[in-house]
């Protein structure tokens, strides 16, 4: 019966991970297109071989099984920035890196030296045949209609001209997607589906959907269990300093 | 202890974020001053538990791993180049570009500088030079006898001397523009230097396909939008405290540690 210092010792290092994920959602607060996480907990249940009624033959530690990813959207912000971009809706923008397509809601674009729309780590973004979109250098205002059709004007007047449609893509189990660094998802075996239904805006972008106040009560919650999770291993170890003493005293 | 580190980096950021806020404000009234806007990033990921493990001998994988972030990274800071308000100065020698398109300068280096800065003045020779002397491209002399100039939506100069009827056109600006405007290098006297992230220098007449217009008598002020930005100052403060926070309860929790027997 020697396990309730383990049982606090698995409640506290699953306490520091989960500061690692708040911490890492305060830090990412004004990311745009970030998606919150928090840790999720189960019980996990132990056989003992002490003699008491079956019952209480279990014991339960904790443990975090998984990250869970908050898939509401962010607040949008305007900006007035023409290549800003904000998906009302689900769904992600598709990009093109090295390692092959990657997905984000994150819609700080801009051009890059040879015209093309890229994420600020310089990645493309995609339209819907998968290929990089080129503005060329004598374009005036660039508009991205609410489906996602990009077109700009030439400076002194005239027809739009169209560059193609940018390709909204969403998946099966969102939940699953695996995050990469710089606000990038990464979709593994899924398939990417068309967003059908969402929208853009231009002009607008999708703040973190990280809850200052909300993460910050968890900080305190996380603190304080820890702390009396730490009691619990103190208190635990005076029971036992006693009866080692009591114990001791009555052989003497 | 991962949180340390982490809102480590996220009072970093956030630092950024107010340096480039303060600079943006301070530069409320610089012509042609393009605001700055800090991108942020996350970090690497740790998998603490990988997604799709094997949970269970059945073949039950985990749906969703335990994915932990190392935090934040201001990734650019880039120049948001929206047009400034144009604002009406009267004075012959101010000119503000409506559209796409800045102004050539020849550094003292010989270097080209690019600025929508048009606040132009009279060298003592007669020609066309920025605040700092420094001669604009190409190259334009009023006469010392002009008694009148006018420059046209197309960037032609024409004086009007005493004693000639019609007006005597002494030159033509011309505009360069970028297809990435946004990868100039500034630095600093409103002007900005061409750089591989921005493209060459494309050089036509104002008013051409893709190119701006020229208004005389104005000067394009910055695109700052001061409401904008004291908003984001606060948020800033307000995430930036979040952060100690973090550090400060990590700390807690290491103390606990440290307090155990």
């Amino acid at each position: 019966m020697e396990t309730p210092g383990y049982v606090a010792l698995s409640r506290q290092a699953a306490l520091r991970r989960e500061l690692d994920v708040i911490s890492n959602n305060i830090a990412n607060m004004d990311t745009p297109g970030y998606r919150g996480e928090s840790m999720l907990f189960v019980e996990y249940l132990a056989n003992t071989k002490d003699k008491v009624p079956a019952g209480l033959r279990k014991i339960s530690y904790v443990q975090d099984i998984a990250t869970v990813r908050d898939l509401s959207e962010g607040a949008k912000t305007a900006t007035d920035n023409p290549l800003d971009l904000a998906i009302s809706g689900d769904g992600f923008f598709a990009v093109e890196s090295e390692n092959g397509e990657r997905y984000t809601r994150n819609g700080a674009f801009m051009l890059d030296a040879d015209g093309q729309i890229v994420t600020t780590s310089g990645l493309p973004l995609l339209n819907e045949a998968g290929q990089p979109m080129v503005v060329p250098d004598t374009a005036g205002r660039i508009d991205v209609a609410r489906d996602g059709t990009v077109s700009y004007h030439e400076q002194a007047g005239g027809d739009a001209v169209q560059v193609g449609r940018i390709r909204l893509v969403q998946f099966e189990n969102e939940y699953a997607l695996k995050k990469d660094a710089d606000v990038l998802f990464r979709a593994d075996d899924q398939a990417a589906l068309p967003a059908d239904g969402s929208e853009i805006l231009q002009g607008f972008i999708e703040k973190s959907n990280v809850k200052g106040v909300v993460e910050m009560t968890k900080l305190i919650q996380t603190v304080n269990s820890y702390q009396s999770a730490g009691k619990m291993v103190e208190s635990e170890h005076e029971r036992q300093r006693r009866a080692i003493q009591t114990l001791a005293g009555r052989s003497a | 202890m991962r949180s340390l580190s982490i809102g480590a980096t996220g009072m970093l950021a956030q630092q950024m974020n107010v340096e480039v806020i303060s600079n943006n404000i301070a530069n409320m009234n610089t012509t042609g001053y393009k605001r700055g806007r800090t991108e942020f990033h996350d970090l690497l990921y740790q998998d603490l538990r990988r997604v799709g493990s094997a949970s269970s001998d059945a073949g039950t994988i985990v749906p969703s791993g335990v994915q932990v972030g190392l935090g934040v990274k201001a990734a650019a800071v880039y120049r948001i180049t929206e047009q400034g308000n144009i604002t009406i100065t009267d004075n012959t020698f101010d000119i503000a570009v409506n559209g796409k398109g800045y102004f050539q300068v020849e550094l003292p280096s010989g270097d080209t500088g690019y600025s929508r800065a048009g606040s132009f003045q009279l060298s003592p020779d007669g020609d066309l030079v920025t605040p700092d002397g420094y001669l604009v491209q190409p190259g334009i002399t009023i006469p010392l006898d002009a008694s009148g100039v006018t420059i046209n939506a197309s960037g032609e100069v024409w004086v009007d001397i005493q004693g000639q009827v019609a007006p005597t056109n002494v030159g033509q600006l011309e505009l360069a523009t970028f297809a990435n405007e946004a990868g100039l290098e500034a630095i600093g006297d409103n002007l900005f230097l061409e750089t591989v992230a921005s493209g060459a220098a494309n050089v036509a007449a104002p008013g051409t396909e893709g190119y701006g217009t020229i208004l005389q008598g104005a000067l394009e002020t910055s695109n700052v939008n001061v409401v904008q930005e004291i908003t984001n100052l606060i948020t800033a403060q307000r995430a930036y405290e979040m952060n100690s926070k973090v550090i400060q309860a990590s700390d807690e929790m290491m103390r606990s540690v440290t307090q155990m027997r």
